[in-house]
């Protein structure tokens, strides 16, 4: 998967050392937070952007980013936060690969359907694989166990775009 | 008196110790195995055709609505009727049985029933429940016993090494005798009319093919579908899949018949039999694209009397009938009789004429009392996998296109097609043609990420892809067109897929990383799918449009959220040219509905 550039967000070296600078459950949570509310700000700006046909992508995108911010928002407030963590990485979502071979685009200014789709599906996988190497070079434990579900979330969150993908890209011709 | 008298009276008494020779209880006896006894009905099997009730002669079987009546559902291809017995007529002859599409029906050995009151005799077997529904003994069909030919007539088509090298038709078409032993089959139960998108009266005219009055059946087609020569030779055949004589035969050929209609009515004779139009009535209506949903809302609009321009941007009618499907499916000749008529009718062409270049869709809205939008899908979609920037990486619908339009392609030795869809096959064919006509061999690899059960192709055209030499591999899934150090394109490099969906039917497919393999192509073409342009309608009305999930937002008569504009066809309903007619009838009631309002108003 291609690097992209903007906006600065999970998947990004500058998160990465962001999260791995983070000692406590809380700072973590916290950071990744704010990546799912920078993300969302993002589908948000773009939203208006776009041509009205797409505009229902867009919404959905930022739709979702503000469900994956509000999870994260509950989950930090919660006294049962090691047993939520627990019930979702005993369920690893698997990563269909899908889109892993698929360009990562330049957005432009005028992007298409399936052109925002294949820039969503990058931004999951890139920060999919962020948080599966943060937990792999992590000793065991909460902070090990976090990131190991925010990865399994974002696996999800890709797994999702990628039926949206196939749906409206692949209809198999005539 | 004789000694023999005497004793006579005695000799009776020895019969005393003997079994009786009648039944001490004739109520409780068990019938013969094979007795033809009270009806069962298998009703998960039936599919309330009806053919029992017209096999009847004594008018004792009504087929009556049992929907949502004790939990029973149905399902496409099935009435939703049920054949209900009056055994006031019954005479047990065992037809309905016999001739039963689904085998459902049949005969328990049960034969006495007690009732008081008479109208108890009638009863729905299967669903009034009665207690000889489980006999196993009774009458069912013998093995073999049929009363109609479970198998199709054949049609005669070119054989693979006949049609390779050119692009002439395949199918031939049914001879009279031919069609009329394939019409024989039909049990005119009209199930398939329900399936059929635009309703057309299928039953009605297989009749005519087997009473040979042609001239009817063409008028039947005419008055629902105005691509009838065209769905006859390249039609879904949807009506197919739920036709009765599917259940335990081969469905009726519907499409074949329905070709062999418009062959054997002189096309001379086409226009007198379809009428002329009905007297003009003032008013202007404008068709952006002239394929099969834009013609048929023409052709009706015409016929009641309105004035309809179609504007088209390619130099000839008839859409992706004309630019999409191959000769060897669909001749050119064929598709130019449907338009011819069309235009007989009085609709005036505007071609080579395009919407936001040569003409707006403002300048539409005012000249006009309504516009139709009906544009298709005619750009193809890119996997945008590595390398498929390349320029020798196509469109498949590009391709088809310019072969179609006269182009002489040079093919190249190898090829690389993705895509399991009717376009995939259509391009991979036709450049077979091409490959065998300039090299004398053929060199192509067809992939597709779906299983082959789940081909959005007709099997039907798999199989001739099969005999044409096209190597079909599924499950495999395209990484990378590859490109060497000198941009010269090397083929695709795939992966294995072991599944593609969930057990939700969901998009999830599951890959073989180890499984890798790189296909041969000097071109690689893409048939993953399409999609419509509908940047022609410019920022303003594209703003001010509704919009479903990308495609345009029409009410269920094609009327947009602006009330000059409808839309029809592949761009809102999916590609398919029997929807887009049906489709097109749609548009045309509303708009003709909308246009007799308007005059209602202007006459208060």
């Amino acid at each position: 998967m291609n690097e992209q550039s903007t906006p600065p967000a999970e998947g990004h070296r500058s998160g990465r050392d962001r999260l791995a600078a983070s000692t406590t459950v809380a700072e973590i949570l916290e950071t990744a937070i704010t990546f799912e509310q920078t993300a969302r700000d993002f589908y948000r700006q773009l939203t208006p952007k776009v041509s009205k046909r797409i505009r229902w992508l867009v919404e959905e995108l930022a739709e979702e980013e503000q469900r994956h911010y509000e999870l994260f928002s509950d989950l930090l407030e919660r006294d049962d936060l090691d047993e939520q963590i627990e019930a979702v990485i005993d369920r690893p979502a698997a990563d269909t690969r899908f889109s892993d071979c698929i360009h990562l685009p330049d957005l432009g200014e005028k992007p298409d359907d399936q052109t925002v789709l294949q820039y969503a599906m990058g931004r999951e996988h890139a920060a999919m694989e962020q948080y599966r190497e943060l937990a792999e070079s992590t000793a065991a434990g909460p902070i090990r166990d976090l990131f190991r579900y925010l990865a399994a979330e974002e696996t999800l969150h890709k797994a999702e775009l990628e039926k949206l993908y196939y749906e409206t890209i692949h209809s198999g011709g005539v | 008196m004789s000694v023999r008298d005497v004793l006579s009276p005695f000799a009776a008494w020895k019969h005393l110790f003997r079994d009786p020779v009648s039944i001490k209880d004739p109520f409780n006896r068990e019938a013969s195995e094979r007795y033809r006894g009270f009806h069962q009905n298998d009703i998960e099997k039936c599919i309330g055709c009806g053919t029992c009730e017209a096999i009847c002669q004594n008018g004792a079987i009504d087929m009556l609505p049992v929907s949502g009546v004790d939990g029973v559902q149905t399902r496409p291809g099935d009435s939703g009727l049920r054949p209900r017995i009056d055994y006031g007529r019954c005479c047990w002859c065992a037809l309905c049985v016999d001739v039963c599409m689904t085998g459902s029906l049949s005969m328990s050995n049960a034969y006495k029933w007690v009732e008081a009151d008479p109208d108890k005799f009638r009863y729905i077997p299967g669903v009034d429940k009665k207690h000889w529904d489980d006999y196993e003994h009774g009458y069912r069909r013998p093995e073999g016993h049929r009363l109609n030919a479970p198998e199709r007539i054949e049609m005669p088509e070119l054989e693979p090494g006949e049609r390779i090298d050119s692009f002439a038709e395949i199918v031939g078409g049914y001879s009279v005798e031919q069609a009329r032993l394939e019409a024989d089959r039909c049990v005119t139960c009209g199930i398939c009319v329900a399936t059929c998108p635009t309703h057309m009266p299928i039953p009605e005219y297989i009749s005519a093919v087997r009473d040979g009055d042609y001239e009817a059946g063409l008028k039947l087609l005419y008055d629902s579908n105005p691509f009838s020569q065209i769905c006859g030779k390249i039609c879904t055949r949807r009506c197919e899949t739920t036709c009765a004589a599917s259940h335990e035969g081969d469905p009726i050929a519907i499409r074949w018949l329905k070709r062999h209609i418009t062959e054997q009515v002189p096309f001379e004779r086409y226009r007198a039999i379809i009428g002329e139009p009905a007297a003009a009535t003032g008013h202007s209506v404008a068709i952006v694209g002239a394929g099969p949903a834009g013609m048929t809302t023409a052709f009706d609009l015409a016929r009641l009397g309105h004035k309809v321009h179609v504007y088209e941007a390619q130099s000839h009618a008839g859409g992706m009938t004309r630019y999409g499907i191959p000769e060897y499916r669909l001749p050119f000749d064929t598709i130019q009789r449907e338009i011819d008529l069309i235009v007989s009718m009085g609709v005036e062409m505007h071609y080579n004429t395009r919407i936001g270049a040569d003409i707006s869709m403002a300048q539409l809205q005012q000249d006009h009392d309504a516009v139709v939008l009906s544009i298709g899908l005619w750009l193809g979609r890119s996997t945008r996998v590595p390398g498929s920037d390349h320029r020798n990486v196509y469109k498949a619908v590009d391709l088809l296109r310019r072969i179609r339009d006269g182009e002489q392609l040079q093919a190249p030795k190898s090829m690389v097609v993705i895509g399991g869809g009717n376009v995939a096959m259509d391009i991979a064919r036709s450049m077979a043609r091409l490959q065998q006509q300039q090299h004398g061999q053929i060199a192509i690899t067809l992939t597709a990420l779906e299983d082959k059960s789940h081909f959005l192709a007709d099997p039907v055209e798999i199989k001739e892809s099969i005999e044409e030499q096209v190597t079909i591999l599924d499950s495999r899934g395209p990484q990378e067109c590859m490109v060497d150090d000198q941009d010269n394109l090397l083929g695709l490099r795939t992966w294995r897929v072991h599944s593609i969906f969930d057990e939700n039917g969901r998009f999830a497919p599951s890959y073989d990383d180890g499984d890798e393999m790189v296909h041969e192509g000097e071109w690689v073409v893409e048939a993953i799918g399409q999609m419509s342009d509908v940047a022609i309608l410019g920022d303003e009305l594209t703003e001010k449009l509704d919009w479903n999930r990308g495609r345009i937002q029409v009410d269920e008569d094609g009327r947009t959220s602006e009330s000059w504009l409808w839309s029809a066809g592949d761009m809102v309903r999916g590609p398919d040219v029997v929807h887009a007619v049906a489709d097109g009838h749609r548009t045309a009631r509303s708009i003709h509905a909308h246009l007799s309002a308007l005059d209602k108003q202007e006459n208060a």
